[in-house]
């Protein structure tokens, strides 16, 4: 079942007045419960094609479709909902909240859907035992490592099951026993929970993981293949 | 949540916070007691004028006030006396006859008004006998007076002395008597002791050919509040010969000037809060500054312009909150302190007097101080937190994320 698609979408910046083509005509069907990297080197477009799925970023062309949904023309208060309930996120720098601890930054999307605070609490809990973060419920980000606050972020990011889980570099800010352990279990929410993930990243221990690979260059998928698990 | 992470934000930059929040708690405390000072003033001014002769309502014969002579006396005293004794919250009265005379000293004269009153009446209605600085007040026997000691001055008199007071009797002619001076006050009000001077009333009366006529009821009420429901009832019963005054009519300008000083108070609130609106501003600007990739996160995970904008002001409402409580606390505990000491401005004493104020200033706690600094403080900071809260609605996530 398709999950988002992608419509001759370009993507055009204006630097100092000189116009750049981030993204040049990018047509993409992926389908619920992907595992899917978009590599690429620096410049090829790989952010910006993640911000333009995770509706962070419009088109300058095109369309895209959330659960067969146009979203390329959608308000402000509709695409931050659509942010809210469909799309999760795991950013490079972590960005939790620094002064939530993990238990209240996991809490967070599930308050602003209105879902009652013991209800909340639970489902968090629920989902910080299942990534064995327990522990770091009371902890706030400063009082966690860099892993520690990754896994927090993925606990942030699938709380609410969003239909896509979009993570821009998730480990370039690990070292590899740490970032491999982070993969492992996004791994596992993707197995056992049918999330579907869709990472950009150069990181060669993402890219090995992937199911299916997309290659960016120069703001145009240049490969896009179907990798054995 | 959104009040936690306000509350936690507030604290994350504590030197900051605790510098805005410092001076509003100046600012509170600094109105506060402005505000208490000038309200005890015109206060003092106002219930030294009541104690001192007016009382809270006056009654005379229709017209008295516009023509203050002795042919306008009061029709029927027994009617008057009647309604007085049956209208609820009048406390105590007393009657009086007034006129402008001159009194003579073997060096000097003054003119002035001459005060006939019932001296254990008017001891309950004024403050006069309170004010005795040297002898004693009026006993009842004829022919004593009461002076001011700037009268006395002028008239370069002293206790025992003799005067002679002449006024216009009801015949035409005029009337006088020789006084001995038994006592002599001195009020807060310079201008008020150079005027007044007090003898019995019946004294007065054979003086000016009256009878037993008066010109005159002061009434003092229970609750001050009461006064115009009772001055209205007091019409009713007496009907269109009489004139009732409430000290409202009676001292227009002092009454404005009370209402004033509130009004004035009010502006310096707005000045104080509008004053604070750059520290808020500032402050704000500096969170929102600060938090520029957090809010493009919190955006990013769904967090909707109008909540980032509650949570800004929020933060704004909180910070304010706290510093006006604890300014208000220190404006309550500073008045009401000095309400019981009082504020000695003798150095100033002299001009004060001439105002009718004394030289010790009492400031007064009153309740529209409390809900100006609980309702313009607050408001105002919210103002101030418009922008800052507004600039972090325009932010764009996918750039504000990037944010170093």
């Amino acid at each position: 079942m398709e999950v988002i698609r992608l419509e001759g979408v370009h993507k055009t910046y204006s630097d100092n007045g000189v116009p750049v083509h981030a993204l040049r005509g990018i047509d993409l069907r992926i389908e619920k419960g992907a595992f899917v990297v978009i590599a690429g080197p620096s410049g090829s477009g790989k952010t910006t094609l993640l911000n333009v799925m995770g509706a962070l970023d419009a088109p300058t062309q095109g369309r895209v479709f959330l659960e067969s949904e146009d979203i390329s023309l959608k308000s402000k208060d509709a695409i931050a909902a659509i942010r809210l309930e469909k799309l999760g996120f795991v950013f490079q720098a972590y960005n939790l909240i620094p002064v939530l601890t993990a238990m209240e930054n996991v809490e967070f999307t599930m308050m602003l859907m209105g879902i009652d605070q013991q209800k909340r609490r639970e489902r968090a809990m629920e989902v910080l035992g299942e990534l064995d973060i327990e522990e770091l419920a009371n902890k706030r980000p400063n009082e966690m490592s860099g892993g520690q606050q990754q896994r927090v972020a993925v606990a942030r990011a699938i709380v609410t099951n969003p239909s896509i889980i979009l993570a821009d570099e998730p480990t370039a800010n690990l070292d590899s026993e740490t970032g491999a352990n982070l993969l492992d279990l996004m791994q596992r929410m993707n197995r056992e929970h049918g999330l579907t993930f869709i990472f950009s990243s150069h990181d060669q221990q993402v890219i090995e993981r992937a199911r299916r690979l997309i290659l960016l260059r120069d703001g145009m998928i240049e490969k896009d293949e179907i990798l054995e698990p | 949540m959104l009040l936690t992470i306000a509350w936690r934000n507030i604290w994350r930059n504590r030197r900051r916070s605790l510098i805005i929040m410092t001076s509003i708690v100046v600012g509170v405390a600094f109105a506060m007691l402005t505000d208490g000072l000038s309200i005890g003033m015109v206060q003092q001014m106002l219930d030294n004028q009541i104690g001192s002769h007016i009382s809270h309502i006056q009654i005379h014969a229709k017209g008295f006030n516009d023509n203050q002579v002795i042919q306008n006396a009061i029709p029927d005293r027994q009617l008057v006396e009647r309604a007085l004794g049956e209208t609820k919250g009048v406390q105590t009265w007393s009657r009086r006859v007034i006129t402008f005379g001159l009194l003579s000293s073997a060096l000097n004269s003054s003119g002035g008004l001459i005060v006939g009153v019932e001296p254990e009446r008017e001891s309950a209605v004024t403050s006069i006998a309170a004010s005795v600085v040297e002898g004693s007040y009026l006993s009842g026997k004829p022919n004593e007076v009461v002076i001011g000691r700037r009268m006395a001055e002028k008239l370069g008199i002293g206790l025992g002395d003799k005067v002679v007071g002449m006024a216009s009797a009801l015949g035409g002619d005029v009337g006088s008597d020789l006084f001995r001076v038994v006592g002599m006050y001195q009020t807060v009000s310079s201008e008020f002791d150079k005027k007044h001077m007090f003898t019995s009333l019946s004294g007065m009366q054979d003086m000016l050919e009256m009878e037993q006529r008066v010109l005159e009821y002061a009434v003092i009420v229970d609750n001050i509040e009461d006064v115009d429901r009772i001055a209205k009832e007091l019409r009713t019963t007496l009907g269109d010969g009489y004139e009732v005054l409430s000290y409202r009519d009676l001292m227009p300008m002092l009454v404005y000037m009370v209402d004033m000083y509130g009004q004035m108070m009010l502006v310096l609130y707005v000045v104080i809060g509008l004053a604070m609106i750059f520290g808020i501003i500032n402050t704000m600007l500096m969170s929102v500054f600060e938090r520029i990739q957090e809010f493009g996160v919190l955006m990013a995970i769904g967090m909707k312009n109008s909540a980032v904008f509650r949570m800004v002001m929020a933060e704004a409402l909180l910070l304010s909150a706290m510093g006006t409580a604890a300014g208000m606390l220190a404006g309550v505990a500073g008045v009401l302190a000095l309400g019981a000491v009082g504020i000695d401005l003798s150095l100033f004493a002299e001009g004060l007097n001439s105002f009718g104020v004394g030289a010790v200033i009492y400031p007064q706690l009153t309740a529209s101080s409390i809900l100006s600094v609980v309702v313009i403080i607050p408001l105002t900071a919210l103002l101030g937190a418009l922008y800052p809260a507004l600039k972090a609605t325009r932010l764009q996530p996918v750039t504000a994320i990037r944010y170093v």
